[in-house]
């Protein structure tokens, strides 16, 4: 077999051809045996026994809350990464993608089922009554998008604006949560190291071949930033940080941007 | 992650590159066969040794067998990124993403 061989001790991952490493990662196969590390042995995002924190009624009521918002983000991501597929312009793309619309789907499963594990009723009835009004704007918007076949604006809003925040929301709020909610969110986050990447890499390409497309992604930029932001903030306020103690959590999504040419 | 005796003379010119043996680490996030080219930063304290850097998409501690070099050119498997090794402020080697 010509090229290195990844599964040799003696080769490095870095040598491999740069096609061959982009089938890799983009391929279902990669996905399956990227999951199975830190899925394998869970249930519904995290172990098997572990163990529920004591809560207050205040701080459980904020908690439910704040997954009531991020099941809102995922069931957008999930939407709108199954009908990305269709206007993908590649096989990789739509591949990628599918393994994408797993990924979403079982965050929107496990954060529901963490919602009943709070004693939420009915978790779907909740979402609707707690839900954000700028994060249903911007779903609304991202799906406008992706329904309209722009699949530049679309994959921006959707895999570095959203997956962006959710990123940077997903890290920071599990570092202060009771100790399930901290694993279910930081086996999401694993997951969204992929996505983030696949947006940012993909549009760096396009935007690199047709540099004219710069233009429509600074519109939807501009058109997105204030729901973005807004979202960042109310979701801070409810996780109960002090502003004080509040990273940057703009700055993921701040440096993707910069990173594709954006001021 | 141990270093071992110069054996790798690629660079033109310039010493000899030391190569690393790569441990297991802990990062579960990428395919088994890959898992010791990459480990989880620990903030900003944590010093990056000479055949590491670190990825600027996903913040996850790129690693190679070979100390690294400007010019190289790495792979960051979790977040699906191509790189390129430049030398940044104070000496410290960053990488920009190859789209």
């Amino acid at each position: 077999m010509a090229g290195p061989r990844p599964n040799d001790a003696a080769v490095e991952v870095h040598d491999l051809d740069p096609e061959e490493f982009l089938a890799q990662v983009h391929s279902f196969e990669f996905w399956f045996h990227s999951v199975e590390g830190y899925l394998a042995g869970t249930s519904h995002g995290h172990r098997l026994g572990a163990r529920e924190a004591p809560m207050a009624a205040a701080e459980r009521d904020r908690l439910v809350t704040v997954l009531c918002n991020y099941c809102v983000g995922e069931t957008a991501a999930l939407e709108g990464a199954s009908g990305l597929i269709a206007i993908a312009p590649n096989r990789l793309a739509k591949i990628f993608l599918s393994t994408q619309v797993v990924d979403e789907g079982r965050h929107l499963e496990v954060l529901l089922h963490r919602l009943g594990e709070l004693g939420v009723a009915d978790p779907e009835a909740e979402v609707e009554r707690r839900a954000s009004p700028s994060l249903r704007e911007f779903k609304r918007r991202l799906l406008g998008l992706v329904g309209s076949k722009d699949w530049e604006a679309a994959l921006f809003a959707q895999n570095v604006i959203l997956e962006a925040m959710e990123f940077s929301v997903f890290q920071t709020h599990a570092r202060s949560a009771d100790p399930v909610t901290a694993e279910v969110l930081s086996n999401i986050v694993k997951d969204e190291r992929r996505h983030i990447g696949f947006g940012e890499n993909e549009l760096g390409r396009r935007l690199r071949e047709s540099p004219h497309r710069r233009a429509r992604l600074g519109e939807v930029k501009r058109d997105l930033d204030a729901l973005v932001l807004e979202t960042f903030e109310e979701t801070l306020r409810e996780i109960g940080l002090p502003a004080s103690e509040r990273p940057d959590l703009g700055r993921s999504y701040l440096a993707a941007v910069s990173r594709l040419g954006f001021p | 992650m141990s270093a071992e005796p110069a054996v790798d003379a690629s660079a033109e010119g310039a010493r000899p590159r030391r190569r690393f043996l790569l441990e297991e680490s802990d990062f579960d996030e990428v395919p088994a066969r890959y898992r010791r080219f990459y480990r989880h930063w620990k903030g900003a304290g944590d010093e990056l040794a000479a055949n590491e850097v670190l990825c600027p998409v996903c913040k996850v501690v790129i690693r190679s067998t070979r100390e690294l070099r400007a010019g190289d050119r790495l792979y960051c498997m979790a977040c699906m990124t191509r790189l390129r090794v430049r030398a940044g402020e104070a000496g410290r080697l960053e990488a920009d993403c190859e789209y």
